[in-house]
């Protein structure tokens, strides 16, 4: 049946029963009755016309939800009335349920939803653990993944690849940088990705002599092509070489970009990379690799073969490790047991890595907000529903059911929540979408954001858990509202119940509860950014500018070539009238750890060398970054070509603990260097670790490809950036730019997931503290309305003012401060879930507590002010004249 | 309340639930009807000992019309063509229910006399 026929069935069975009474009247005439007295009995026979109707359309169906429209309806009249409430909490839930949607978003986009390739939870991450090398997971050298690959039975094989930047030209088109994985011709067959177009790699593809070929990203295809369908067989031009294009992957592909996959899982993000364009092959000549050596250079994937457990392949791949172990030359490493270890991790897991606290972080605190909203709101409702008390009673004096009387007092919530509801999924859609656009944090499988069904179910959700918690507890309220002595009484005496202040104390005391454990955690992260900011670095970043260039392939040949115009961009760049001085190094700064190395003495053959990064740098890098000498002297142009070498203070104790180092001999990168210097530890690798030892050596030995700049201004470093790109164009128009920047600008990038996590939570803490400051303000004004009369007895008595502002805060203080006491007793129990992302910070911290106890005291005393205020200023003569 | 109740009958029987629906169907069989009509005949066949509360016979039509168990229809009644009642016919479903509950009730009021008077049965 449908309801808009309802009108008309009405009438239908009105007729009907309209007949009946007709034919037993009739009867009842003709058996000699009078008209008056027939029309009675006929009536009396038939029952109660209404209540028949009522039943009949109980049957029909429908009753319910013309109820539930009635209610919504009464309830938007009632919300009009009071249009500064319905806005402000429609605001609010709106806000709320936005906010936890989008983060909800990318928790699933991100954390839940499993990765594109099929039966992706069988893709694994395979690391190697070198006991010489500290143990910590790298990726495998390729030499023992061969290995690995031809003996494992748990897996279907190994695919490596390696992620990087190349200048690349589509046919036609200027250079551009774009994102290359190179990959052994296996990764698709691994990953079970079909092309869109073409073909992927066949095996043996990509060795030396073969003809170069490439698969491209159907972005890519749609970006330098436009999408022509005759792609294949074209040409693009990666770093100078013709490549040709013989496939298109699907438009559904992801791939990991180099931020989440990373050879050296403790790394830095790099800021440079982008998301990869271009596949190209790679075919290993196993015989010709190192056997102890090429580790973290390539990520290595691998499929486990159904039915075969994690642990299981582990096991086994540590086996063959063992074998590996045995069959390595003599005299390269160890050859006790456990020299050599591999593990397997969920390729998901090592893609999120450490996003996954900050997004559960995200998640549980936007959840708490939502609920101190949703308490605000369930604190007003309760206060309006109690001055609707006596409506209520009077409803529920004619017999109306309960269940009805409980509908109705949730309806009002259920407009507001709805409304809410729709607009949080509306912010949240936007809000994603330009979160997407700008990227302000660099996050794993961002691409893959988006809306859907889940997240449409969670805002529902979320919506009915706001509407429950915001309308129940009032609603329940007023189920136990006693008729008899709400319609008796005057309104003025029955506000302040017992139970209802009960309540209501309970609301704030949640409330402060949640809002203390939100203001505790984000003062550590505000605490740790700060240290991560202020911490001593060991060099500085004002007026330095960076520049990365990307060498063509013509240069890799010579190292005389390259030296050559690492010496024309200084020259060009030392003159530059607003630059103080420039310098080559060889990596950029806070991108982690790159070209690890052994160093040792050579007088002490003998001693453990402990690792240390290799830098290449020109004279002037020291002067540049304002890194502190601390004994012998930098690096000068006459140090040009000569085997000398500096090194960090922390190297230098390694090797030579207190003794002096200077003049002493280093053995590195093959050759024999003087150390003429050692400088002060710097975070230079990353802001978040401890110094890394460093070995600094002059460019002019095994001169890298790595092309990095970096110049000192004399003004604002932002000021030289175009001087600094117009002098590589003029002297060197061959070299891509891959990006210049200032220093301080790639510290902020890579403190881009602790800015923005602060940020977030620094919005949520305020918006938290906001909420509890108006619930507190809203339950003394209520209380002082409610005892207005109690007041006005007190102060005729001869109450001062001030017991009076004692009395109103006494309202509040109790839940109040068992609020503070329990936030902080929470956050004190949760430690562990921010322990990790935290920098230089403890996460119990005193002066912290202290700080945000006296905050809150602060806010609440604000709060709770005006209407103590108001309750002083009661005038005994007008609250004691009756109503 | 009490006084109109004390004026009606002593030895009417209340109807059990849903028996109701049953002899509607029942009164049905013997073609189309209005609401007036089935309760007068429930009432007369049964020699004025089960009476039918009219208004409970309303929501039963309704009830079983859902069901489509009847149907019904808005005709002119016999002769006079000016006025018009709504008539209930039984649907081929509603027969076959009615079939079912028959003999259902046959097996209950059997059981039943069993249980009550097991003397006559011996």
């Amino acid at each position: 049946m449908r309801w808009w026929r309802r009108k008309q069935k009405d009438d239908d069975l009105k007729r009907e029963l309209q007949a009946h009474l007709e034919l037993e009247e009739a009867e009842h005439r003709e058996a000699g009755l009078s008209a008056d007295e027939a029309q009675f009995a006929a009536r009396r026979a038939l029952g109660n016309r209404t209540r028949i109707q009522e039943d009949v359309r109980q049957v029909w169906g429908w009753t319910w939800l013309e109820a539930l429209l009635t209610d919504l309806r009464v309830g938007i009249r009632r919300l009009k009335k009071s249009p500064g409430f319905a806005l402000a909490s429609v605001i609010t839930l709106g806000l709320g349920i936005g906010a936890g949607t989008a983060v909800f978003t990318l928790v699933n986009s991100v954390l839940l939803e499993p990765l594109v390739y099929r039966e992706s939870d069988r893709l694994m991450v395979a690391w190697e653990h070198v006991r010489f090398l500290g143990g910590d997971a790298v990726g495998p050298n390729p030499r023992h993944v061969d290995l690995w690959a031809r003996r494992a039975k748990a897996v279907t094989g190994f695919a490596s690849f390696s992620q990087g930047v190349r200048a690349v030209s589509p046919e036609g088109q200027a250079t551009q940088i774009a994102g290359t994985v190179v990959c052994t011709p296996n990764l698709f067959d691994l990953l079970e990705v079909r092309p869109l177009l073409g073909r992927t790699f066949r095996a043996g593809e990509g060795a030396r002599g073969e003809p170069a070929t490439a698969v491209l990203t159907h972005a890519a295809w749609q970006s330098w092509f436009g999408g022509r369908a005759d792609i294949l067989g074209r040409t693009i031009r990666v770093e100078e070489a013709p490549v040709e294009v013989v496939g298109i992957l699907p438009p559904e592909f992801q791939f990991p970009n180099a931020n989440a996959l990373r050879a050296f899982p403790s790394g830095q993000p790099k800021s440079g990379v982008r998301e990869p364009a271009i596949f190209r092959p790679v075919q290993f000549n196993y015989g010709a690799m190192e056997w102890n050596g090429n580790y973290g250079n390539w990520v290595t994937l691998t499929r486990l073969r159904n039915g075969v457990t994690a642990a299981a392949a582990e096991a086994e791949l540590n086996t063959v490790q063992g074998q590996v172990l045995g069959e390595m030359p003599a005299g390269q490493i160890g050859k006790q047991p456990g020299e050599l270890r591999a593990s397997l991790r969920p390729m998901q897991d090592v893609m999120v890595g450490d996003a996954r606290s900050g997004l559960w972080l995200l998640m549980a605190s936007v959840g708490g907000l939502l609920l101190l909203a949703c308490l605000n709101l369930a604190n007003a409702q309760l206060g309006r529903a109690l001055s609707g008390s006596r409506d209520t009673a009077l409803r529920a004096a004619l017999g109306a059911a309960r269940l009805r009387l409980l509908s109705s007092a949730l309806a009002e919530s259920l407009i507001l929540a709805g409304t809410g509801g729709l607009l949080g999924v509306g912010l949240a859609a936007a809000g994603l979408a330009a979160f997407q656009r700008y990227a302000p944090v660099d996050l794993p499988r961002l691409s893959e954001v988006h809306l859907n069904g889940k997240v449409l179910l969670f805002s529902l959700l979320m919506t009915l858990a706001a509407c429950l918690l915001a309308g129940l507890l009032p609603a329940l309220r007023t189920l136990k509202t006693d008729p008899h002595s709400a319609m008796q009484q005057g309104s003025a005496r029955t506000h302040g119940s017992r139970s209802s202040h009960a309540a209501r104390s309970w609301l704030i005391g949640f409330q402060v509860f949640g809002c203390t454990a939100l203001l505790l955690v984000t003062g550590l992260f505000v605490r740790s950014l700060v240290h991560l900011l202020n911490q001593d670095k060991g060099f500085e970043t004002a007026h330095v500018a960076v520049a990365e260039l990307r060498l063509p392939p013509k240069y890799y040949q010579k190292e005389a070539d390259r030296v050559a115009i690492i010496d024309s961009l200084l020259q060009g760049l030392r003159a530059l009238p607003d630059v103080e001085s420039a310098a080559y190094m060889s990596a950029m700064p806070l991108e982690g750890e790159s070209w690890v190395e052994f160093a040792g003495r050579p007088d002490r053959p003998e001693q453990k060398g402990p690792m240390v990064n290799a830098r290449w740098v020109s004279a002037g890098y020291f002067e540049t970054t304002r890194q502190r000498l601390l004994a012998g002297r930098f690096f000068e142009e006459r140090d040009r070509g000569r085997d000398v070498a500096i090194l960090s203070e922390g190297e230098a104790a390694a090797l030579w603990g207190q003794e002096d180092p200077i003049g002493g001999q280093v053995k590195l990168l093959g050759k024999t260097f003087h150390v003429i210097g050692v400088v002060a530890d710097s975070k230079s690798a990353s802001l978040k670790t401890a110094p890394v030892r460093m070995a600094y050596v002059q460019y002019t030995y095994r001169t890298p490809a790595n092309m990095l700049f970096v110049v000192r201004a004399r003004e604002a470093a932002s000021a030289v950036v175009p001087a600094m790109r117009a002098i590589v164009q003029q002297r060197t128009p061959d070299i891509a730019v891959a990006r210049i920047k200032t220093l301080d600008a790639q510290l902020r990038d890579s403190l881009a997931r602790e800015r923005f996590q602060t940020f977030v939570l620094s919005a949520f803490g305020a918006a938290a503290l906001a909420l509890a400051m108006v619930g507190i303000y809203s339950v003394l004004s209520y209380a002082v309305a409610a005892r207005r009369q109690e007041i006005g007895v007190r102060m005729a008595l001869g109450a001062r003012r001030t017991s009076i502002y004692r009395l109103t805060v006494e309202v509040a203080s109790r839940p109040v401060l068992s609020g503070l006491l329990a936030g902080v007793i929470a956050s004190v129990a949760g430690r562990r879930l921010v322990e990790n992302s935290l920098f230089g910070t403890k996460a119990i911290d005193p002066a912290l507590v202290a700080a945000v106890v006296l905050l809150f005291l602060a806010a609440a005393t604000l709060a709770a002010f005006l209407p103590a205020r108001r309750a002083a200023c009661i005038d005994p003569m007008e609250a004691l004249r009756p109503e | 309340m009490s006084s109109v109740m004390g004026k009606e009958p002593r030895n009417r029987i209340e109807l059990l639930q849903g028996t109701l629906d049953m002899l509607i169907l029942r009164t049905l069989q013997m073609g189309p009807a209005h609401g007036h009509q089935i309760a007068k005949h429930i009432q007369r066949t049964s020699d004025e000992l089960l009476q039918v509360e009219h208004g409970s016979l309303y929501p039963a039509l309704h009830r079983l019309e859902r069901k489509e168990l009847i149907q019904a229809k808005w005709e002119p009644a016999g002769k006079d063509l000016k006025r018009e009642f709504k008539y209930y016919r039984l649907t081929p479903a509603g027969r076959k229910h009615l079939r079912a509950e028959e003999s259902r009730w046959k097996l209950m009021s059997e059981a039943i006399a069993r249980i009550l008077w097991p003397a006559t049965e011996t």
